[in-house]
């Protein structure tokens, strides 16, 4: 169980899922490993936010366990939807914690946001890689079914038609450089969806993700992202942890999964 | 009420299941594993055959559970009268009064084929 995460499911006004999906990594796997990861290296926070003076464990959190992948991806991810909607329809905000990237068209085709905002290194706008239209590189094209624009903030590669796709006017690509100055840019009306895929941050500080990316952006901008983010948030997820290193991935994970939760708390 | 006994592994997106005793069409079958050596649970979204409403449930794959058993039928109209129809039964002669959906416009005489379970009656 996530530390704190001890609400009664009826009860729960967040609900974390974890998503051990580990099927389409394309180069150092281990993702399968994220929900535990995470959970473990989130043992020594302290409870208590002096930045939202709050108490994590009063929050009404509730750890569902993990949803663990069967065969068919397609057919893994409606179930996931499925659940994740449970929650929603129960009042509680949907927390998925990946696995890979994939595991984000769940949660995304659960909310139907209007707005879909990542963290990301990679542009993820392939129609399908190696042949699988369910890759973790093609999460913010299948986003884009659902939700009206994507800003992807920390992109730094893609392939020349994905820089194509993401100069058309319903995605936003934002450099790791010009992260520190972006601003949430939504309507009052607008839901939005908050993804953090880890290799965002410069693998100096997340270096347990599959797909490395030098000249990412720093803990500390990503922080402020989903402190900002947060409060217009209906579904939040991270992804993209493994377990090759020695938890700085998970911790970071694990910070901004909290800072999310703290964040849309204070703001309810 | 007849029906069936089968395991939740044999449902299928189209077919029919019981959950909350009540006759539903499954819209979406998906399945996920539960934890570490866990037996696959399959989830399943239906809806009532008779009254529309949306249903959810949540098994193992070798749970058994029941699914209905829903006859389809020929009749003909005998009659309509507003967002009714009077149909005969062209089996069994029976006539009976059943609920038009909406935007179906029927006229007498005109074939059309229900769903029957008991006393429940649905135009397809």
């Amino acid at each position: 169980m996530f530390p704190g995460a001890d609400a009664p499911r009826a009860e729960a006004d967040y609900a974390l899922v974890g998503a051990p999906l580990d099927a389409s990594t394309s180069f150092e796997p281990g993702a399968r490993f994220g929900p535990d990861r995470v959970r473990r290296y989130a043992e020594a926070f302290d409870d208590y936010d002096r930045h939202t003076d709050q108490q994590f464990s009063e929050l009404a959190l509730h750890d569902h366990g993990d949803v663990g992948p069967t065969a068919d991806t397609g057919e893994y991810l409606t179930f996931l939807r499925g659940t994740c909607g449970d929650f929603r329809e129960a009042g509680a905000v949907p927390l998925l914690v990946g696995g890979e990237h994939t595991v984000t068209v769940a949660g995304v085709r659960a909310v139907e946001p209007d707005v879909f905002v990542c963290l990301d290194a990679h542009l993820d706008l392939r129609e399908s890689y190696a042949g699988d239209p369910l890759s973790h590189a093609t999460v913010t094209r299948h986003a884009l079914e659902v939700a009206d624009r994507a800003v992807v903030l920390g992109a730094r590669t893609g392939s020349e038609a994905e820089w194509e796709r993401a100069s058309e006017g319903d995605v936003r690509a934002v450099a790791p450089a010009d992260v520190s100055d972006w601003e949430p840019d939504f309507d009052p009306d607008d839901s939005v969806y908050l993804s953090v895929d880890i290799d965002a941050f410069d693998p100096a500080y997340a270096p347990g993700t599959g797909t490395k990316e030098p000249f990412g952006i720093e803990p500390r901008e990503g922080r402020r992202v989903v402190r900002e983010v947060a409060p217009f948030a209906e579904g939040f997820d991270v992804v993209e942890v493994n377990d090759r290193d020695d938890g700085q991935a998970a911790v970071l994970a694990a910070k901004l999964l909290r800072a999310f939760v703290y964040s849309h708390a204070a703001d309810r | 009420m007849a029906t069936k006994q089968v395991e939740v592994r044999d449902l299928d997106e189209g077919s029919y299941v019981m959950i909350d005793d009540v006759a539903c069409k499954i819209n979406s079958y998906s399945t996920a594993k539960p934890g570490k050596h866990g037996s696959a649970k399959a989830r399943v979204e239906a809806e009532g055959v008779f009254d529309g409403k949306k249903r959810n449930l949540s098994q193992p794959v070798d749970a058994k559970i029941r699914v209905p058993i829903i006859n389809r039928k020929q009749g003909q109209v005998v009659s309509t009268s507003g967002d009714e129809a009077q149909v005969m039964d062209l089996e069994t002669y029976d006539t009976f009064t059943i609920a038009l959906p909406d935007g179906v416009d029927l006229s007498p005489d005109d074939d059309i084929e229900y769903l029957e379970m008991e006393e429940q009656r649905k135009i397809v």
